[in-house]
């Protein structure tokens, strides 16, 4: 028999049971789409990520915060005695002034500012908004981050006057456009003192000077839209302190050799009391926690097609108890056992492609309104963490590699025909003279 | 002269009879129990025969028709047909036997999804003829058998005698070597019956087609130029023409 009349035989036996056939494929369907959906958009997550991150941050910097064994851990030889997480337990606190001995370690480093920050909030006469209050010294920290700590409006002075502050966007805008403060408002910043007893807010009298441009919705150590920026001095000053949250690194180049040599000079040099780490392993570590999301989640929707194969056997053993006697019929007409499988198989292929066909269609149109929803600002994703809080929109482009367009075709009808393999094997082993007597 | 081998090859097998049973037995298991359904059966169909094989129920009649259908195997003895030895094929090569085969079925067996014409055409598709030369001939093979204006009927839009007479068609369409039929009015009025039997008379004399007619009814039987009476898993009577062999 050939080929397309097996297909066409095939199809006319579908096409007899349509509603068991489209429920059938439905399980298909729902799996491919839940496959392909997931993966399009957290490939879509990862790139957006991504290239915040790059663009975000230089890739010449390194990161240092107090706490060995913590984030970067794996870089100096897995030394987890020294604190676990943000070195609270050591009681280690990393210095403003640190930076001058870092500055003195190796000659690819070019320079290296502290970072100060604090949960805080500002005050005009009409707004009052949360916010990350974050000294550093302007000069420098515009040198490291010359793509994104450039300002809108105003302008970002080298020798900041004391009262000075600079705002990023999301700070000054809500998310509807509304703009809160302008460059050249005076204002109010106050942070809650809980080492004081009895805690207070605390606060001093600003002046905007500078609006920064729209960085994105991510940074790490890098400047943010959430952030308020005001002078080193005057943090250590407000916030009375001379401890900073973490030190960022500028080095001459940004290879791998680099890197590691410095790494691992400051982190001796502190005795294993902090850990540095560079914008290129945030980019791995995040890259391996994408893939175990996306294992994850390919798995949950795995087992939807799983559950969708089982249906596919279910369906073809009845079909194949229903038809006992046609195939007795063909059998005696002369149609090889081999053709019998072909024809169930059939069936499988025919299912299983159409509904990974329908199944990966559904699944990008499902990915394009999730990425909608989460763009349009209706779920907003805020990030926090020690190296830089930052909150805002996430705007994902779902992606669907060729590699997951094939691999989800290949799945779906991989499923449906492994799952037939029993039924058809079976409808082939029937005997003619058993079949035809099949009522 | 010297008759090239594959020539003579060819001969022998037109001459040798379609169907040679020789002791042919075949028992079956009805659960635990060893039923003897054949116990020795001698038979020889030659090209041209109408044979009618006549027996009540439980004679073994329609074991024999399974065999000679080469839907099964015998327990022992040798059955050839066209000169193949069934117990040793294999199942493929039953499968191409089968296509040598007319099969008309009692119960008629078309696939009911199929119009008249494609139930034709599948026996064609099955031997691997493609489309358009399968519309083209099950067309005549429908024509021969006068259901011209019924081709595009589902078996459910036909009469009885139609649906046979499509099964009829559709057992010719590879041109087998003969016509096995099992009761084949059994399930049709007797009007129709008589129109049928007229169509199969018809095919064995003027086409030349060989036809075994397996039945229980005696008045069909009477129709055949051959009966062989089978009772009790051996055959009892051998008449020709109305003369005892």
């Amino acid at each position: 028999m050939r080929t397309q009349d097996v297909f066409g035989y095939s199809f006319s036996a579908i096409k007899l049971r349509k509603l068991r056939a489209g429920l059938t494929t439905l399980g298909v369907v729902i799996g491919i789409a839940a496959i392909v959906a997931l993966l399009s958009i957290t490939q879509g997550l990862q790139n957006t990520i991504t290239i915040q991150l790059e663009t975000g941050l230089a890739t010449d910097t390194l990161i240092v915060s107090p706490g060995g064994g913590a984030f970067g851990g794996g870089q100096h030889g897995g030394d987890f005695g020294g604190g676990a997480l943000g070195g609270a337990a050591s009681g280690f606190r990393l210095l403003v002034n640190d930076t001058l001995t870092i500055n003195g370690l190796s000659t690819d480093i070019l320079t290296s500012i502290a970072v100060i920050q604090r949960s805080g909030y500002i005050n005009s006469t009409e707004h009052e908004r949360v916010t990350t209050i974050v000294g550093v010294d302007f000069a420098e920290y515009k040198n490291i981050y010359s793509t994104t700590f450039v300002s809108e409006s105003g302008e970002i002075p080298d020798n900041p006057e004391n009262n000075t502050i600079i705002i990023g966007k999301r700070v000054n805008e809500r998310q509807n456009g509304t703009v809160l403060f302008t460059a050249g408002e005076d204002v109010q910043i106050l942070w809650a003192n809980a080492t004081a007893r009895p805690p207070q807010n605390e606060s001093y009298a600003t002046h905007v000077t500078a609006v920064l441009q729209e960085v994105g919705g991510f940074a790490f150590g890098g400047p943010s839209d959430s952030n308020i920026y005001i002078p080193i001095s005057t943090a250590q000053e407000f916030f009375n302190t001379s401890e900073c949250e973490i030190i960022i690194v500028k080095l001459a180049n940004s290879d791998q050799a680099t890197i590691d040599a410095v790494v691992k000079k400051i982190v001796d040099e502190f005795a294993g009391e902090v850990s540095a780490i560079s914008s290129t392993a945030v980019l791995n570590i995040l890259g391996s926690v994408f893939s175990i999301i996306e294992l994850f989640l390919v798995g949950i929707a795995a087992i939807s097609l799983l559950v969708a194969g089982i249906g596919i056997m279910n369906i073809m053993i009845v079909s194949l108890i229903e038809r006992t006697r046609e195939i007795g019929i063909l059998k005696a007409l002369g149609m090889k056992s081999r053709t019998v499988l072909a024809i169930f198989l059939g069936e499988s292929v025919i299912i299983g492609v159409i509904g990974a066909v329908i199944g990966i269609a559904l699944g990008w149109v499902l990915a394009n309104i999730v990425a909608t929803v989460l763009s349009s600002g209706a779920i907003t994703v805020g990030t926090g963490g020690g190296a830089g809080a930052s909150g805002g929109l996430l705007s994902i482009t779902p992606v669907l590699t060729p590699l997951v367009f094939l691999g989800a075709f290949g799945f779906g009808v991989g499923v449906s025909v492994i799952f037939a393999l029993y039924p058809a094997w079976r409808a082939s082993k029937l005997k003619p003279v058993e079949a035809l007597r099949y009522e | 002269m010297e008759i090239p081998k594959q020539i003579r090859n060819k001969i022998v097998a037109f001459m040798a009879p379609i169907v040679e049973a020789v002791n042919l037995k075949k028992t079956y298991m009805l659960g635990k129990i060893p039923v003897e359904a054949l116990r020795g059966v001698n038979l020889k169909v030659e090209s041209g025969d109408f044979l009618a094989v006549l027996g009540p129920s439980g004679s073994g009649k329609s074991t024999l028709l399974n065999l000679i259908g080469a839907l099964d195997k015998p327990t022992a003895g040798t059955l050839l047909i066209d000169s193949f030895d069934v117990s040793t094929l294999k199942d493929n090569q039953l499968s191409d036997l089968r296509r040598r085969v007319g099969f008309v079925f009692q119960f008629f067996n078309l696939i009911p999804r199929f119009t008249a014409i494609d139930n034709v055409g599948l026996s064609l598709s099955i031997a691997g003829m493609g489309k358009a030369e399968r519309k083209k001939r099950a067309k005549e093979l429908l024509e021969t058998v006068g259901l011209k204006d019924r081709m595009k009927h589902k078996p459910a839009e036909l009469s009885g005698g139609q649906q046979q007479r499509v099964a009829i068609a559709r057992a010719l369409a590879n041109n087998p070597r003969f016509l096995l039929m099992d009761e084949p009015t059994g399930n049709i009025d007797s009007k129709t019956a008589r129109e049928i039997i007229n169509l199969v008379k018809g095919l064995n004399e003027e086409k030349g087609v060989t036809i075994i007619m397996v039945t229980h009814d005696q008045h069909l039987a009477r129709e055949a130029k051959r009966i062989v009476q089978i009772f009790d898993g051996v055959i009892t009577s051998d008449i020709v023409n109305g003369e005892p062999t």
